[in-house]
């Protein structure tokens, strides 16, 4: 009885901790406790990182102009730094400068703006005198080719936006010129990455089009910190205009990318330090900028994982998954009692669902495993000792993944590369175990257990991917307390399984 | 009281009604609070059981050698001798996993009981896996142990296909409560495992005798593949199957546990290994919910601590008798 009271009390501080700060905060921070209907906002989040060597530091970034002038939500942190933002004709750059700092350092600076996005690469009138295009200083053969190019494209074109198009369709085309392969080489040894886009900006300013580099990001959730694309930045005699090379004739859709920085200066500036590097994160957040800087100026109980720079937070998004899918997993395995291969086997497999579409991935698993399987046996007849034979194991799945993202490409599946993510090493697990499993207890049980494993994963999926439940477990993460509760409850639960309602329906008493 | 749905399912207070415990039950009611986490290590590891039995004078299948490692595999022709027939399994295995069992031996080659011929190489490659850790729990490395391969007493070889029938004594604070006879058939391949096909028989704990047998869940009456009766059949040396069920539950300090013997054609019952976490079809082939035998025995113990040995049987066999069984058939003592 004793243990009854300590376990009730248990549950009742957990669920009264965690439930309270989730109502402090909607309550009192006003953070919704439904995912809201209101669209998303981006969250793009530069991170400046370098060594510090020990002198004075100053870091200047540039940063994109539409954020300052158009009010869009920003800020900056970065411990004992000062920070200014400066302004000079109309370009707008952050400056943080310390005194003596060694060491990695890490500088943050984030922008906001609803799901429309922002127009950062709409056109933008010349302040001061007209640009004048500057001469790449090509000699000899290079500069006849480039000039048979700008030729060729001035012929097709009527303006600026015409020759753009015609400079970067040259250069992209499948069946290039002896001009271009010639040029090309030429900018690949020189340039090395991005050479191409560094090669029609030359081409452009030969052409009598000024241009330059902007820097850009793709608004896409994706895992971890993307690097910075090229953009070119060109003048049509008027305005300034930024396009992705990639599509030359499509103006920028402010929904599919953002422009950090035009205006031909570099990103960043650095004295006190080495190994620089900007990186971006991209977030969606579903909560509002305002609430969410209550919340993360809130104490630390409760601002928890809002504290924390987008980079390191976006990592989170994920991490609070694991305990709902653990979650799935007791509910399936102590309350239905299906059994599964390996215990938590499942939320590891639902994990890698979750990055494609899970049709596929669930075709890939029993494609691979299948297949793992038959080579298994074959590996079998070699009487391989047990470390060996999983790692042969690991080597068949890692070919057999390669062959299927190759064959899925083909057939024009092309989410069928994201497979890399799946868990090779519990794979080839799966398979040795279930081979085993096979030989021992006869290939039912093998296939209940891998039919088991795959039902639980698709369920323990489900619940990850419901919005709802993400957005409680990332923005209320103080909830898994509750979900502890729960699961300790669950721990004592003494009754029947569903499974055993069938497994002894025949049971017959004596009498 | 039969209802439609007793095809397909049992409602939970049917099964309550019955007495019939569930893994959530076994685990949280009986396993937890009566067996000690330290003391698993007594019974997981077979040759500590094996040790611990020896010094209490229970009789075991006799160790011929134990592989520690892969050097020891170069002095395994020395352990095998000239030894026909052996048993090899690993010493941290459970339920039944790899284990070989060689029955003959012919010009160098080993024959198994169904028949299939094994060469020197591998006997050597199934105790490299076993050493690997291929059959334990969570793959730690383990040993390999060679013993005696009990050769069933014929009574109970009558009511096998292949195999050697075994018994599992379930004991809860010392008390057997519920005893089952566990023999294989044509589907089993030799095994003893109730859920790849093998027989479930209940034992009578007041008798020594079968009353009853269940395959696949279902009651039987015969044998599926050797079409004679599983009922009324005597068990030899009954009391000394008990005196040493209740031995083991003293030197091992387990609460709640299984024992698992083997009826020798003559060295007599054999204890092959004891487990901590017995499973719950011997409750279909007795046709009685254990917790019908274990809340008596769990109120007896609290009734009357540090019971003697012999009043403990009595008390079991006075209890849990069944009367009038349910098979008609003359024992064949």
């Amino acid at each position: 009885m004793a243990s009854r009271i300590k376990l009730i009390a248990i549950v009742l501080v957990l669920t009264l901790a965690g439930g309270g700060i989730a109502v402090y905060k909607h309550v009192k921070l006003g953070i919704p406790l439904m995912v809201g209907s209101k669209p998303a906002e981006w969250l793009v989040e530069a991170k400046v990182s370098f060594i510090a060597t020990g002198s004075p530091v100053t870091a200047r970034l540039s940063l994109p102009a539409s954020a300052i002038e158009k009010n869009l939500g920003f800020d900056a942190r970065s411990a004992g730094y000062s920070f200014i933002v400066e302004e000079d004709q109309g370009e707008y750059s952050a400056i943080w400068s310390a005194d003596e700092k060694i060491d990695n350092q890490a500088l943050y600076y984030r922008v906001r703006f609803n799901d429309q996005g922002v127009n950062s690469g709409g056109p933008i009138a010349q302040t001061g005198d007209a640009p004048v295009p500057e001469d790449p200083g090509l000699s000899g053969s290079l500069r006849s080719a480039a000039d048979n190019v700008v030729r060729r494209a001035k012929e097709l074109s009527s303006n600026p936006d015409t020759l753009f198009v015609g400079v970067f369709r040259e250069i992209t085309a499948i069946a290039e010129s002896p001009e271009i392969s010639l040029l090309k080489r030429h900018y690949e040894k020189e340039a090395g990455v991005n050479a191409l886009i560094r090669l029609g900006i030359d081409l452009l300013n030969m052409a009598g089009v000024p241009a330059r580099v902007a820097y850009a990001v793709k608004l896409e959730e994706v895992r971890g910190a993307q690097d910075p694309i090229w953009m070119v930045e060109y003048f049509d005699g008027v305005y300034w205009k930024v396009r992705d090379p990639n599509e030359p004739a499509s103006i920028l859709d402010p929904r599919a990318a953002f422009v950090w920085n035009r205006g031909g200066e570099s990103l960043l500036d650095l004295s006190g330090g080495e190994n620089s590097q900007v990186v971006f994160t991209i977030t969606r957040d579903q909560i509002p900028l305002e609430r969410l800087t209550d919340l993360r100026d809130s104490s630390l109980l409760v601002s928890t994982i809002f504290g924390l720079p987008a980079s390191e937070r976006q990592v989170f998004s994920y991490v609070v998954l694991i305990p709902l899918g653990a979650f799935v997993v007791v509910v399936l395995r102590n309350l239905v009692g299906i059994a599964t291969l390996g215990t938590f086997m499942p939320v590891l497999l639902a994990l890698s669902l979750l990055e494609m579409k899970w049709q596929h991935g669930l075709v890939m698993f029993v494609v691979i495993v299948g297949a793992g399987l038959y080579f298994r046996f074959a590996l079998s007849r070699l009487n391989l000792l047990v470390v060996p034979r999983v790692a042969a194991c690991v080597v068949i799945v890692t070919l057999l993944m390669m062959m299927l993202s190759v064959v899925s490409w083909h057939l024009g599946i092309r989410d069928g590369l994201k497979i890399t993510l799946f868990p090779m090493i519990i794979l080839a697990w799966t398979i040795e175990r279930m081979s085993l499993i096979w030989e021992e207890e006869g290939k039912r049980n093998a296939m209940l257990q891998v039919g088991g494993s795959l039902l639980v994963a698709v369920i323990a999926f489900f619940f990850m991917r419901e919005r709802q439940i993400r957005y409680w477990a990332f923005y209320f993460p103080e909830l898994l307390l509750v979900l502890l509760a729960g699961i300790i409850l669950l721990g004592r639960y003494t009754g029947y399984r569903l499974s055993e309602l069938i497994r002894f329906k025949s049971f017959r008493t004596l009498e | 009281m039969n209802h439609w749905w007793h095809r397909f399912f049992r409602t939970p207070g049917e099964l309550r009604e019955m007495g019939v415990v569930g893994i959530n039950m076994r685990n949280a009611r009986f396993i937890l609070p009566n067996n000690p986490r330290q003391l698993y290590e007594l019974v997981d590891n077979k040759i500590r059981t094996k040790q611990l039995a020896e010094e209490r004078g229970i009789s075991v299948p006799e160790t011929y050698g134990i592989v520690r490692n892969p050097h020891d595999m170069s002095r395994l022709g020395m352990m095998l001798g000239n030894r026909d027939s052996f048993v090899i399994k690993p010493a941290r295995g459970s339920g039944g996993k790899g284990i070989l069992v060689i029955t003959g031996r012919e010009d160098g080659v080993y024959h198994k009981p169904s028949g299939a011929r094994l060469s020197l190489a591998d006997v050597k490659h199934h105790i490299s896996n076993i050493l690997a850790g291929l059959f334990s729990l969570g793959g730690r490395r383990d040993v390999a142990l060679i013993e005696y391969r009990v050769t069933p007493s014929r009574i109970l070889t009558d009511i096998s296909f292949q195999g050697a029938p075994d018994i599992r004594v379930v004991m809860f604070h010392g008390y057997p409560v519920m005893i089952m006879l566990r023999a294989s058939t044509r589907e089993s391949d030799g095994r003893s495992n109730l859920h790849q096909g093998a027989l479930g028989v209940g034992v009578d704990i007041a008798t020594g005798r079968t009353i009853r047998a269940i395959h696949h869940g279902k009651p039987v009456t015969l044998h599926p593949d050797l079409k004679v009766p599983l009922t009324g059949i005597q068990l030899p040396e009954w009391d000394k199957i008990l005196d040493n069920a209740v031995t083991c539950h003293e030197m091992t300090g387990l609460g709640y546990l299984g024992v698992d013997m083997m009826i020798d054609e003559e060295k007599g019952p054999l204890m092959i290994e004891v487990n901590a976490r017995p499973g719950l079809a011997i409750q279909m082939a007795n046709g009685v919910g254990l917790l019908k035998r274990l809340e008596p025995a769990a109120a007896r113990a609290a009734k009357f601590q540090h019971e003697s040995r012999e009043a403990k049987i009595a008390f079991s066999k006075k209890t849990f008798a069944v009367e009038s069984s349910a098979a008609g058939t003359a024992t064949t003592s």
